[in-house]
């Protein structure tokens, strides 16, 4: 199933009892990774971009309803529905156990998020303009997407990319909690984690490894490389 | 008679495409101009040649960033103010300088949006500079000397053993 062919295999925790839904993730993404702005006809289509979006549940019965929260990105699934169903191999497995979209590879055939069970993988249905003086924070080190292209959470795999420069020029391996993807750099209250699974002394190993654990859609047999702690311990759920 | 005419007919739109199809794969689609003239007159023969400067001697951003750079106006006119200084370029040069000008030097590499080329990897790497840029020091201007396609890039990763994964320079 799984082929260990490097030292890494990154992965993240999401505490569901420490998120408080604020959103500063699904913004802290968007600015990072160059995704697109969209108005209120993409939204009403149901074409708007978004590499990660925050579910909301109810829960409960009035008067004591609750608002959980479900942040879900793309889950870099160790045996990823999207894969073998790419034409082109824009969608691939990389040796650190992500989940790669070649940009300038893909043709935009969109079986890839037909068969993502959890819909995190968007496509440019138009161009996007970013209107002056947004254009200025682009981040050179995303490409800007084109229409007709598929795209999806990377893990922030510029950042992944330079801290191993950085690694190799020490002659060193990249230390735990020294990447951090725009989403767990930003959130206020630490409920994302992200780090080298395969270090079982890292971080989100540790925290991978709570009682609490789920995976989104277990069932499916996907292998997702995200880890999620249950929450609402004081909720009758 | 109808059929025979069919027949030659689909032969000839075979045959052309064929044709079109092979003419399409010989042609050279890269028509880039691989020596364009530059503002000034810069020999990089005189100055790497044999002048022996080292390319990181101007171009030292290629050491600890991904571009390489070119120096900044203040670092030609630092030497230049006292090297050759009634030179006609190099006037042309201080005339820059005093409208406050960048030179608008034309890029002879240049890669496409969607890679991601670290140049201080590569020179960490001990991969002498003329091994994608060609025998700069003898050229009296730029000349482009590789293809820069992904297969070029690939061969090299190869060779040497270095990562071939997509996202390694696929951004």
């Amino acid at each position: 199933m799984e082929k260990m062919t490097s030292q890494y295999r990154w992965g993240m925790v999401v505490d569901l009892d420490r998120c408080t839904g604020c959103g500063a993730c699904v913004v802290a993404c968007q600015a990072e990774n160059n995704v697109a702005i969209c108005g209120k006809k993409e939204i009403s289509e149901g074409r708007n971009m978004h590499w990660l979006r925050i579910e909301r549940f109810w829960v409960g019965k009035y008067p004591d309803v609750r608002a959980r929260f479900l942040p879900v990105l793309c889950q870099h699934c160790q045996d990823a529905p999207c894969e073998p169903v790419c034409p082109v191999y824009a969608s691939y497995h990389n040796p650190d156990g992500l989940n790669g979209q070649v940009y300038n590879r893909c043709v935009g055939t969109r079986y890839c998020g037909n068969n993502c069970p959890y819909a995190v993988r968007v496509f440019n249905f138009y161009n996007h303009e970013w209107p002056k003086p947004l254009d200025n924070q682009l981040s050179p080190d995303m490409t800007v997407r084109t229409r007709g292209v598929m795209e999806k959470c990377t893990f922030c795999v510029q950042r992944i990319r330079r801290a191993k420069e950085d690694a190799k020029s020490e002659n060193r391996a990249i230390r735990d909690g020294e990447i951090q993807p725009a989403c767990a750099q930003t959130c206020p209250t630490d409920a994302l984690v992200f780090g080298n699974m395969a270090d079982p002394r890292s971080r989100v190993a540790i925290l991978s490894r709570s009682p609490r654990r789920f995976r989104l859609l277990e069932h499916l047999g996907t292998h997702p490389s995200i880890y999620y702690l249950k929450g609402g311990g004081r909720e009758h759920v | 008679m109808n059929k025979v005419r069919l027949i030659i007919g689909l032969a000839i739109v075979t045959v052309a495409i064929v044709a079109a199809s092979v003419l399409l794969y010989i042609l050279p689609l890269d028509v880039r101009d691989h020596s364009p003239v530059q503002p000034l007159r810069f020999s990089h023969k005189l100055h790497a040649g044999d002048n022996g400067i080292h390319c990181l001697f101007c171009h030292s951003y290629a050491l600890k960033s991904p571009a390489a750079g070119i120096p900044s106006m203040e670092e030609c006119r630092a030497c230049h103010l006292f090297i050759s200084p009634n030179a006609p370029e190099i006037k042309k040069l201080m005339k820059y300088w005093e409208k406050r000008e960048p030179i608008p030097w034309v890029r002879v590499y240049s890669l496409p949006d969607f890679v991601y080329f670290p140049h201080m990897m590569h020179v960490r790497a001990k991969l002498p500079c003329a091994a994608c840029h060609g025998e700069v020091a003898t050229m009296e201007r730029i000349t482009r000397s590789a293809s820069l396609k992904m297969g070029w890039c690939l061969n090299c990763h190869q060779k040497h053993k270095a990562s071939i994964d997509c996202w390694t320079c696929h951004k």
